[in-house]
């Protein structure tokens, strides 16, 4: 019997099973992206997110500097850390924003991250208004435990001294750029008894601590007197001062 | 190349996957071991708010993908590749989401995460495509 030639076979269409993984993959897709760009938009629920700021969703510099670290009241970094360094400091003061833009970011990241070293920002007034009002703010987002994050922003918006650049504007600005920050709440306490208070405290610490000018710098160990570091404003310079703080 | 090499790509390539994703997964709770080099876009883009997904971090959602991925490659049935076949293409456009979400909106890159999206994730599609191709073929012979 000769054999029986093939029918050509006809043309196939997709595999059904494809179709349908490509169905499930675009409306899981979509669902996703439709989802972040919903969630993220706003005040949707996703409030919870820690550390978010401004309408774009990008995270100031300042913010993300100190992103992760333990915040106390004026203090930055672990609290079972016992070496702490005292940062006298005006908002105000360009030598402060010089410290903050060249050599603070190495120390938290080589320092106060690991848990080496806490930093306590003890702010001073004495440059004019500006600094009084930056000062009355970052305090009372201390009390949020968001004062690093405020000053480093105040530090990002420093304009002339005492050219009355601390506006209304510029501190709504500041306190909007903190993720999870109660602005209305810091405005309110930024006026109180209780931040006034905390101001003379530090004025009187300073004076005890014969602070000369800003930024000056003492290092604490544990319950010791504090010394002062007298250093460059980089982090070659304090970095060799940090060490012998830890060793000692 | 063979069904059994694209296979063994595809695992591969998942491994990769999964531990990018769960480096960044780690990150993400623990910020201080983030290692970047990019100037802190890294730092910049796994602190927007776009880094979480309805209470979930996108790189969880990352690592959990590309374990499932990693199990369907070395489960070999025919469900296994149409199932990958829908992980991929969804990790592909959510892949270019955030790729688009890092240059033109938040305005920063994470290396990490572009090492995902712009090399692991196509390669995944890619061998998962092929190995899809060379199934039909066999099928039609």
């Amino acid at each position: 019997m000769p054999p029986v030639p093939k029918p050509p076979s006809a043309k196939k269409g997709p595999n059904r099973n494809v179709v349908i993984a490509i169905v499930v993959a675009a409306v899981v897709a979509v669902a996703l992206i439709a989802g972040s760009v919903v969630l993220t938009r706003g005040g949707g629920s996703n409030d919870a997110t820690p550390t978010t700021t401004g309408s774009d969703g990008s995270v100031a510099a300042p913010v993300a500097l100190v992103s992760g670290i333990p915040q106390s009241g004026t203090t930055l970094g672990s609290p079972k850390t016992l070496t702490k360094m005292l940062a006298y400091e005006d908002l105000q003061c360009p030598y402060c924003k010089k410290f903050t833009d060249d050599a603070l970011p190495a120390i938290i990241d080589e320092y106060v991250r690991p848990g080496l070293v806490k930093l306590d920002w003890r702010g001073l007034a004495f440059l004019g208004p500006d600094s009084t009002k930056a000062l009355e703010i970052a305090l009372a987002a201390g009390r949020q435990n968001k004062l690093w994050e405020v000053i480093g922003l105040f530090y990002e918006k420093q304009g002339t001294e005492n050219s009355g650049w601390v506006t209304d504007q510029v501190v709504d600005d500041v306190l909007a750029s903190v993720p999870g920050l109660d602005a209305a709440k810091v405005k309110a306490d930024a006026k109180s008894p209780a931040v006034q208070k905390q101001i003379a405290a530090i004025q009187n610490e300073a004076k005890v601590n014969k602070v000369g000018g800003t930024p000056s710098f003492f290092i604490v160990k544990g319950v010791s007197q504090p010394y002062q570091l007298q250093v460059a404003l980089t982090p070659e310079a304090f970095r060799p001062a940090l060490n012998d703080a830890l060793k000692g | 190349m063979s069904d059994r090499g694209l296979r063994i790509g595809q695992i591969v390539v998942s491994v990769a996957g999964v531990a990018l994703a769960a480096y960044l997964t780690y990150v993400h709770y623990q910020p201080a071991a983030l290692i970047c080099t990019t100037g802190g876009g890294c730092e910049t883009v796994q602190q927007s708010k776009y880094a979480v997904l309805a209470g979930i971090p996108v790189a969880v959602l990352g690592l959990a993908a590309w374990t499932g991925a990693l199990v369907l490659a070395i489960w070999d049935s025919e469900l296994a590749r149409t199932l990958l076949l829908a992980i991929a293409l969804i990790a592909l456009a959510f892949a270019v989401y955030l790729v688009v979400l890092q240059l033109f909106v938040i305005d920063a890159v994470c290396t990490w995460c572009m090492i995902n999206d712009l090399a692991i994730t196509p390669i995944f599609v890619v061998l998962t495509l092929l190995r899809l191709r060379t199934a039909e073929a066999r099928a039609t012979d």
